[in-house]
């Protein structure tokens, strides 16, 4: 009787805080599907209703694809964040892996210094960064929005204390039978880590998918504006549209999620691999 | 000459991660330090001209900037202890083993993947004071409608709020996975000798997830000090500069009013801040040797 008792108040607690987590974005959801001109009406006063409306229509999602040039920002955030994430994976993984593995004089003094640099956030440098890629003649391009979120200390950092727990037998074997060291690294260690590898591809992502202060700043022109820029300038324009403002946040949340949530399990076990212990 | 060549492919496999980081980082970082000591000339068409001190010296008799540094340190102050023990309960109730757990754990997930501007577009209309869902919610239990975002007493904690429910959920993955390195029999053994779930908890598990509890601290740290998203697309600053954050106040001087040495300079004290902050957290998680 009383462990029924308990068991019950945990699934109340755990579905209190859930539903904390979910509302915002089920809310936006449910009133993204609805027609505009009923969009608060189960709101305020407040009904049951208001979470699952009784008319669905998809007119809010096909004006904001194809009518308010959504589809291309959805396209632009998309395009930034898996290039990001491949050119991040390469440079990454092959610095962590010399951090780890290799080595050579100055490697503890240039990993402090790789450590130093995620305590700096791109809001901190994003108006600096500003004058140097103007000098690189890349303003306004997808190359300012891709290459300055490529090398990223924690991903670097993530990596090395992956590799570093891989058994160091291993190495010296392959080198006893003449691998050079890249073999041994594509061959030996990238089949290991799966894991942080996925860990680490999410985190990539999601900083690019959610960057806002850099691309408001490195682009101007509409062919360029990822999600985030789009859907703030959206808001600041059709203010009162505002089932299309609700289907293009619920877009914007949903494609990472269904990214997201599938690969939860390897994202966590990725950073525990990665050793934030 | 075996470490020789050793010594040249690791510097060849680290050249493409530093050369990104030295150009992308470190020398932005260089130009804020070079560029707080420096002002635009009119005269010479937007070259740089040093003036020393001089914009930290006009920053200091700003009233403005000691409000915003006040109300920079006031949103850092609660909402870093904030975001991390709410991360830590997070962690530990995700950790827990009984059925249904799966779904709670996805339920968890979700402000991980709603962005902070998406976040903050969606909380705000659901703080709107007239068609606002969390107004007809209080209104269920006749709790009169509050303004929120428009009113200065509110508008700092309703952003430290939806920053929160945003980063406990994103902080919580790093302490989760701390947590799961903490050996069960451990736990088990200290069960067995009589230890309270309480103690358990301060006396082993808290230990020995100091060095993830501490990587959280410190980049969330670093984070919140730059928080700049809400106040951009929420309340811009306002109402009466009461969430007008140092990051906030160097935008709107480099982007609004083309103040580039103003704002660089700002964004040399918000550095210092942060490291003195994470020096401190440092040394306090240092000192607490369990």
């Amino acid at each position: 009787m009383k462990t029924w008792l308990t068991a019950t108040l945990i699934h109340i607690l755990y579905c209190a805080i859930g539903f904390l987590f979910l509302l915002p974005l089920w809310w936006a959801l449910a009133s993204s599907l609805r027609p505009l001109n009923d969009i608060f009406r189960d709101t305020s006063p407040f009904t049951w209703r208001a979470l699952v409306p009784d008319k669905l229509t998809f007119d809010a999602y096909r004006s904001i694809l194809f009518e308010k040039g959504f589809g291309r920002a959805v396209f632009n955030s998309l395009f930034v964040a898996f290039a990001t994430v491949l050119g991040g994976l390469a440079v990454n993984s092959l610095a962590g892996f010399a951090f780890a593995i290799l080595r050579f004089p100055g490697r503890n003094a240039l990993f402090g210094v790789t450590v130093l640099t995620f305590l700096v956030p791109f809001e901190a440098i994003s108006i600096p960064l500003y004058a140097v890629v103007r000098s690189l003649g890349w303003l306004d391009t997808y190359l300012a929005l891709i290459v300055p979120g490529v090398a990223n200390g924690i991903v670097i950092f993530l990596f090395r204390q992956f590799f570093a727990q891989v058994p160091r037998e291993l190495v010296d074997a392959a080198r006893i039978d003449g691998a050079s060291w890249l073999t041994i690294f594509f061959r030996i260690y990238l089949p290991l880590s799966k894991p942080v590898i996925v860990s680490a591809a999410l985190l990539i992502f999601l900083f690019q998918w959610e960057s806002f202060l850099w691309p408001l700043i490195a682009t101007r022109s509409e062919g360029l504006k990822v999600i985030q820029v789009a859907l703030a300038g959206f808001e600041q324009r059709y203010q009162t549209l505002w089932n299309e403002l609700f289907a293009a946040a619920s877009l914007a949340a949903l494609i990472p999620l269904l990214i997201l949530l599938p690969l939860q399990r390897f994202y966590v076990q990725g950073v525990t691999a990665g050793g934030f212990k | 000459m075996k470490r020789r060549s050793e010594a040249l492919v690791a510097y060849w496999m680290l050249a493409p991660a530093l050369l990104a980081l030295g150009i992308f980082r470190i020398y932005p970082i260089a130009v804020t330090c070079w560029g707080s000591l420096c002002t635009e000339s009119f005269a010479h068409a937007g070259k740089l001209l040093f003036v020393g001190l001089a914009n930290y010296l006009d920053l200091f008799k700003d009233p403005i900037f000691w409000k915003s540094v006040w109300v920079t340190i006031k949103l850092n102050i609660v909402i870093n202890p904030l975001q991390v023990c709410l991360a830590l309960l997070l962690a530990v109730m995700a950790n827990q083993r009984f059925r249904g757990i799966g779904f709670y754990r996805l339920l968890f997930f979700v402000p991980i993947g709603v962005s902070l501007p998406i976040a903050c577009i969606v909380w705000r209309i659901m703080l709107d004071p007239n068609n606002g869902l969390i107004d007809s919610i209080l209104a269920l239990g006749r709790i009169p409608a509050q303004p929120f975002l428009i009113n200065q007493d509110q508008a700092l904690w309703c952003i430290v709020a939806i920053a929160t429910w945003k980063g406990a959920s994103f902080w919580m993955i790093f302490l989760w996975a701390g947590l799961q390195d903490v050996p069960r029999e451990v736990q088990e053994a200290a069960q067995i000798d009589g230890a309270s779930q309480t103690q358990r908890f301060f006396r082993i598990t808290l230990p020995l997830i100091k060095r993830p509890l501490l990587f959280v601290l410190v980049t969330d740290t670093a984070v919140n000090f730059l928080l700049f998203v809400p106040m951009f697309l929420l309340t811009r600053g306002g109402p009466a500069y009461s969430t007008n954050v140092l990051m906030y106040e160097a935008y709107k001087s480099g982007f609004t009013y083309g103040e580039m040495g103003r704002a660089l300079t700002i964004v040399m004290v918000l550095l210092a801040l942060v490291m003195i902050a994470v020096v401190a957290q440092f040394s306090l998680f240092q000192r607490e040797k369990v």
